[in-house]
């Protein structure tokens, strides 16, 4: 049972080779016997076995009728415990479910956990986390990647076929990539944020993380579409990839980002990066150099912007309507004061005090209002690209899984640096996915697509055609040193 | 930062540092600064800040009271409550 795809257990289940009963117990079995992985924060396990007794799939049902899934532990679930990986919402229990949740549940699906993450999806490591480290299942001590580790951790391991991810400056891609899976964050507005809790509202984005781009398109389908309750929410349809997946794109030209200076990574990297252009090629694709000039700003414009929306977003938590209240007030000033020193990590801290300062008077113009104008720089640059290529690569990450506490410790920037080539495609609100494109040191490395406003579809497409040209998708982890 | 600005930024955040981790998050703040500084090399001129990624998709929606706004449900999440109210320290004497 492990290891399985959509596709593969819809199989099993439309020819009765197993109920969906038999599938959600063995996926607890599994679960509970790799529970040193520290990927999930609270488990479903009885809504989830009520909930498969009920249902009967045949070929007429949902893809997703009867599949387990992980939810990253800050979409909301109505009843389920929402931690965003943070002792400020250690017992938060949500009184409604996240659009995301629902739509999911509407498919067939069952929601079998909460998984583990960054402490309000701040950081590329999993490392931030109330709950403690997520260990990488390719080697033990190794992050997974973030903010969304543990989903990346359960899909990897084979324990689920897919997780829900949300992604502000990379963390669908970097974990997916770390663990040699394929995930993409859509369109900015393609997926509704109602019930999502908010880290940056104009960065954040959900998406969904699988073993191959194939599945991705199924939840993608499922999870995108308007919604009223999100203001953001595009007016338009769900997404129709998973028909257009065998639509033939001919002739994409494929732009390689000159500033992205692909000749400085280790010499490994570079071979991949090289190679996987060639399998581009042999898809019929044409690869083309552009240039992003404004694209080397990308780090600092995300660290003014998304540190200045979390200090606003965050500011809710005051220890009176919901999360943690400290018992040591003696009025309301210091009710506020120590329920929030005492519920937030060092980096949540460092990243509201960020917020703060470069919204405050005398910075607000120099910090705040210049990167929102370099951010329009950046989304002009995309869009000057796209009317020469289609589609833009680029690594996902700037180099494989690294053992917990090996990077960040001394200078919090090494970390941030983790998201050099994701964070663009945030900050213009473009789709990009992640796929595995082979290994570094034994470890899986990922292999970046950007695409255009709306083309999800060209995105998974061209990856679901890599993926039949390749095998890194169907490799296996080693669970080196469990 | 300076010691006044670090005091500013802390209580507009409503944050309070410890003593044995302020040295450290200070230190990293000055970095993180050094690093965003970096912006104002870029010529910004005329150019109109973009603050959502999609402009137009911003929407207003009428303030309406639904069945979902459920005060009883609302409540349970609160750490300190009465009947119909969130209960906090005493404000006026």
């Amino acid at each position: 049972m492990q290891f399985k795809t959509i596709k593969e257990i819809n199989a099993g289940l439309v020819s009765k080779k197993f109920s969906a009963e038999e599938f959600i117990k063995d996926t607890f079995d599994l679960i509970n016997k790799n529970k040193v992985l520290n990927c999930f924060i609270s488990l479903n396990e009885e809504n989830a076995l009520a909930k498969a007794k009920k249902i009967k799939v045949s070929k007429d049902s949902h893809l997703l009728s009867g599949i387990p899934i992980a939810q990253k532990d800050l979409f909301c679930t109505k009843g389920t415990k929402t931690t965003c990986g943070s002792k400020m919402l250690e017992n938060f229990n949500p009184p409604y479910s996240s659009k995301v949740v629902d739509a999911l549940d509407a498919a067939g699906s069952i929601c079998v956990g909460k998984t583990n993450m960054d402490e309000f999806a701040m950081g590329s490591s999993n490392e931030t986390s109330f709950f403690g480290n997520v260990h990488n299942p390719w080697k033990k001590g190794f992050v997974p990647g973030g903010s969304s580790g543990g989903a990346a951790c359960s899909v990897a391991a084979g324990l689920v076929p897919a997780a829900t991810g949300t992604d502000t400056g990379g963390s669908i891609r970097q974990p997916a990539a770390l663990c040699g899976l394929t995930g993409i964050k859509p369109t900015y507005g393609r997926i509704s944020r109602w019930g999502m809790i908010a880290f940056a509202s104009s960065l954040d984005q959900a998406g969904p993380i699988c073993r191959t781009a194939e599945d991705c398109s199924i939840l993608l389908d499922a999870m995108s579409g308007y919604d009223s309750r999100d203001t953001t929410s595009l007016n338009l349809d769900s997404t129709n990839t998973f028909a257009d997946l065998n639509k033939p794109y001919e002739n994409l030209r494929i732009g390689v980002v000159d500033e992205f200076n692909i000749d400085a990574l280790n010499r490994e990297s570079q071979k991949l990066f090289n190679e996987s252009l060639k399998v581009f090629e042999s898809l019929g694709a044409s690869i083309h150099n552009i240039s992003l000039p404004n694209i080397n700003q990308s780090v600092p414009t995300y660290y003014v912007i998304a540190p200045a929306e979390c200090s606003s977003n965050l500011s809710r938590y005051d220890g009176v309507k919901f999360g943690h209240r400290s018992l040591e007030a003696e009025d309301l000033e210091s009710l506020y004061i120590n329920s929030r020193s005492e519920g937030f990590g060092d980096e949540v801290k460092r990243r509201i005090l960020i917020g703060t300062y470069v919204l405050s008077a005398g910075y607000y113009d120099a910090y705040y209002k210049k990167a929102q104008q370099v951010r329009r720089l950046i989304k002009n640059d995309f869009e000057e690209a796209f009317k020469e290529v289609d589609l833009i690569v680029s690594p996902t990450s700037p180099s494989e899984a690294f053992g917990f506490g090996s990077k960040g410790t001394q200078d919090p920037t090494e970390l941030y640096l983790e998201d050099l080539y994701t964070i663009s495609s945030n900050l213009a609100g473009l789709p990009a996915l992640s796929m595995p494109h082979g290994f570094v040191n034994g470890l899986p490395v990922g292999i970046q697509l950007i695409g255009n406003y709306l083309e999800e579809s060209m995105i998974l497409n061209f990856a679901n055609r890599f993926q039949q040209s390749t095998d890194f998708h169907n490799a296996k982890p080693t669970f080196e040193g469990f | 930062m300076d010691d006044q600005t670090v005091r500013t930024i802390c209580y507009l955040s409503r944050l309070r540092l410890d003593d044995e981790k302020s040295k450290k998050i200070l230190s990293d703040l000055d970095t993180i600064i050094e690093m965003i500084d970096s912006l104002s090399s870029s010529n910004t001129e005329n150019i109109s800040p973009l603050y959502n990624p999609l402009e137009e998709t911003a929407r207003k929606f009428n303030d309406k009271i639904k069945s979902d706004n459920n005060k009883e449900l609302f409540l349970e999440n609160a750490p300190e409550s009465d009947e119909n109210f969130f209960l906090v320290p005493k404000v006026v004497d």
